[in-house]
């Protein structure tokens, strides 16, 4: 069907000042209890995105301004797990952070950092980016996902699920179109909490190699000189690989050093 | 009479033949630019003017030479217009520099009328024919005044640090800053109360400028021969201007230190030259006296334009120090992590975007942190190899001119 082809965008996150600034984790509390849920999503979701070739994921914001300026790791330790599970609502996420700050005893939470080490919410505003690139099923995406780069991963398998919004979101589309299995493969690995560069490699790879069986039934059809040439294009490209012109396909999306 | 600075327009209506972005692919990858040209292809039909007021020197022109290009190469026709100014302009534009960076400025009605005139004067002079009009800094901010046209979006993007700014300055300057259609900022500590929308967008470097392209080791060698300086394991450096606020005492005092458990460490403090600045003299020689007590410290006063030193000298550290007691944006540690130094740094400012606590390099708040640091860094070199990949990437990733490109556009599209 045409009208459900699935458009993917890339996206620009603008970053701009909600006003909110806290010296304490009485006033981090109280302004994450009233910050709009962009801010909540730029200082725990967007971490991914900010760092998407990290070897580890740092924690999230909050996490890391108590922990560095208010010098409470333990506090630090307990936002960085309230906040690990990378596309959970923004409801659940607000209520989990809240929990943790409201066990900390009271003495704590009113010790303020210096004013240079003020922890100031940001929000943030996304520009969706067109790629002109489609895919009319589930096969063709696969196909097409080593073209993306790591803001239009996030923006359709992170980002529209948050907030939502079915038309931009990956695994959505991708139950539409019968593709449970790999629609489940995608929250999984997005809950995972990996940095969004191994994200999209390591979905990439999933989805590929489920995609081998169905490959083999079609080409099992094909005449055999057709069969001959692509097992030797096949080779020929191994060969490149193996002899360091590898990365071309990989490196597509991302950069020299850590595709 | 006075002289005229800049007077010269830079046009960049034809590219230079050297493509950019096509150097930047293996850099930040193809997908990366696939993304950026899509940006920029929601800004078709539309042209930016970018408006400064000098060509040469200075953090921003460096900026724009290489932005306009990338813009231009992206197929979103830009222009650069300098505003030209006399002494007594000039005179003016930078004691409201130092107001707004906090500095107490008298800011006279006579200062008032010479901004006002020579803001008439460029106001008829040059030519803020796109749509979109880019103004950087408070220098040419009352343009908007004279040359406003319908159907035209103006952003002022503000490079300078205004959390300490004097308030007769910031009095003077916000009505104008009040009609632009949005404003951008580096950090958010930078922000004023505003009433357009404001928007944050770090600096970035350029991974092909002197100051940072790879160097080979012959290259360093050479440099460091000429400068007359001998590296080896254990060599710390702090690159930054002789300023209180950089705390160059305190460095030395934090390497006695590290000195005490570490014999074979040495100490490189270099710095932009302080021939123009009294306190920037006073510190340094504070500085010079504190480092003839304590062995195994250089003192290296470096010119302005010492790009390849300052290169050659980070390249050439084991750790690069950046121990501020406050900060603008601070992009030496970017610069340094660039170059997968180890960095120590104090948790001020911009600093902590750019240092990740034992990801991308060490945060402190103390002189016995920042030694304390330094020992593990210096015995570990593991550590240090792993904070410098780290570091490397996350610059890669939200440091260079394509991530501030990037940024300018989503601006852009937003207001079109």
């Amino acid at each position: 069907m045409s009208d459900d082809r699935f458009a993917f965008c890339s996206v620009a996150h603008l970053e701009a000042p909600s006003g909110i600034v806290a010296l304490s984790m009485d006033a981090l509390r109280a302004g994450i209890e009233r910050a709009p849920d962009d801010s909540l999503f730029q200082h725990v979701t967007c971490v991914a995105m900010r760092y998407p070739h990290a070897r580890d994921l740092p924690s999230n914001d909050f996490a890391r301004w108590v922990g560095t300026s208010l010098q409470a790791p333990d506090v630090a330790e307990r936002l960085a797990y309230a906040g690990a599970a990378t596309a959970q609502p923004i409801r659940e996420l607000r209520a989990s952070l809240l929990s943790v700050l409201d066990s900390v005893p009271q003495p704590e939470r009113s010790r303020e950092a210096p004013p240079e080490a003020a922890f100031h919410f940001v929000g943030v505003r996304s520009v969706p980016v067109p790629l002109g690139i489609e895919a009319s099923d589930p096969v063709q995406a696969i196909d097409v996902w080593h073209r993306l780069d790591s803001a239009a991963l996030f923006f359709h398998v992170i980002e529209a699920p948050v907030f939502g919004d079915a038309a931009n979101s990956f695994p959505h589309w991708l139950r539409r179109h019968g593709a449970d299995a790999l629609a489940i493969q995608a929250e999984q690995a997005v809950a995972a909490g990996r940095p969004i560069a191994r994200l999209r490699k390591d979905l990439g790879a999933r989805w590929r190699r489920s995609q081998i069986g169905r490959r083999l039934a079609e080409r099992a059809g094909a005449p055999e000189e057709e069969r001959l040439r692509e097992a030797r294009a096949a080779m020929a490209r191994l060969a490149g690989r193996l002899r360091g012109g590898a990365g071309k396909r990989r490196n597509d999306g991302g950069p020299e050093e850590r595709p | 009479m006075s002289a005229i600075r800049d007077a010269a327009r830079v046009p960049y209506e034809h590219p230079p033949a050297e493509h950019w972005l096509a150097r930047y692919e293996p850099v930040v990858g193809a997908g990366t630019l696939r993304a950026l040209e899509a940006l920029a292809r929601k800004l078709r039909g539309h042209r930016i003017v970018m408006v400064n007021t000098t060509k040469t020197g200075g953090g921003v022109a460096e900026i724009l030479h290489r932005v306009v290009v990338i813009l231009n190469e992206l197929g979103v026709p830009t222009t650069w217009e300098v505003m030209e100014g006399d002494d007594r302009f000039f005179g003016v534009t930078k004691r409201m520099h130092n107001a707004l960076h906090g500095h107490v400025e008298p800011l006279t009605e006579q200062d008032r009328e010479i901004y006002h005139e020579r803001t008439r004067l460029e106001a008829d002079r040059l030519a803020l024919d796109g749509d979109l009009i880019f103004i950087h800094d408070p220098q040419p901010a009352a343009l908007i005044e004279h040359r406003r046209q319908p159907g035209q979006k103006w952003v002022w993007r503000c490079h300078i640090d205004l959390s300490r700014r004097d308030p007769a300055y910031w009095d003077f300057l916000q009505p104008y800053v009040s009609r632009y259609d949005a404003s951008i900022f580096s950090h958010i500590a930078f922000v004023p109360p505003i009433t357009i929308p404001a928007y944050l967008v770090p600096p970035s470097i350029d991974p092909f400028a002197t100051k940072n392209r790879d160097l080979s080791e012959h290259e360093i060698e050479g440099v460091l021969e000429r400068l007359d300086l001998s590296p080896g394991p254990g060599w710390i450096t702090q690159v930054s201007r002789f300023d209180r606020i950089k705390d160059p005492i305190g460095v030395i005092d934090a390497y006695r230190l590290v000195r005490a458990r570490r014999p074979n460490a040495r100490l490189l403090l270099a710095g932009g030259g302080a021939d123009d600045d009294p306190e920037g003299a006073e510190v340094l020689a504070e500085v010079r006296a504190r480092a003839t007590a304590a062995p195994g410290v250089t003192v290296l006063e470096l010119p302005p334009g010492s790009d390849l030193e300052i290169n050659a000298i980070q390249r050439a550290s084991t750790v690069v120090l950046q121990k501020s007691l406050r900060e603008g944006f601070a992009l030496t540690v970017s610069e340094a992590l660039w170059k997968r130094r180890a960095v120590v740094a104090s948790a001020v400012g911009g600093i902590p975007l750019q240092v990740l606590h034992e990801q991308t390099g060490l945060l402190v708040h103390s002189i016995e942190g920042t030694a304390f640091q330094t020992i593990r860094l210096l015995d570990n070199a593991e550590l240090r190899r792993s904070l410098g990949d780290e570091g490397r990437q996350h610059v890669r990733d939200n440091f260079l001119h394509t991530r501030e490109v990037r940024d300018y556009l989503a601006v852009f599209a937003s207001l079109v």
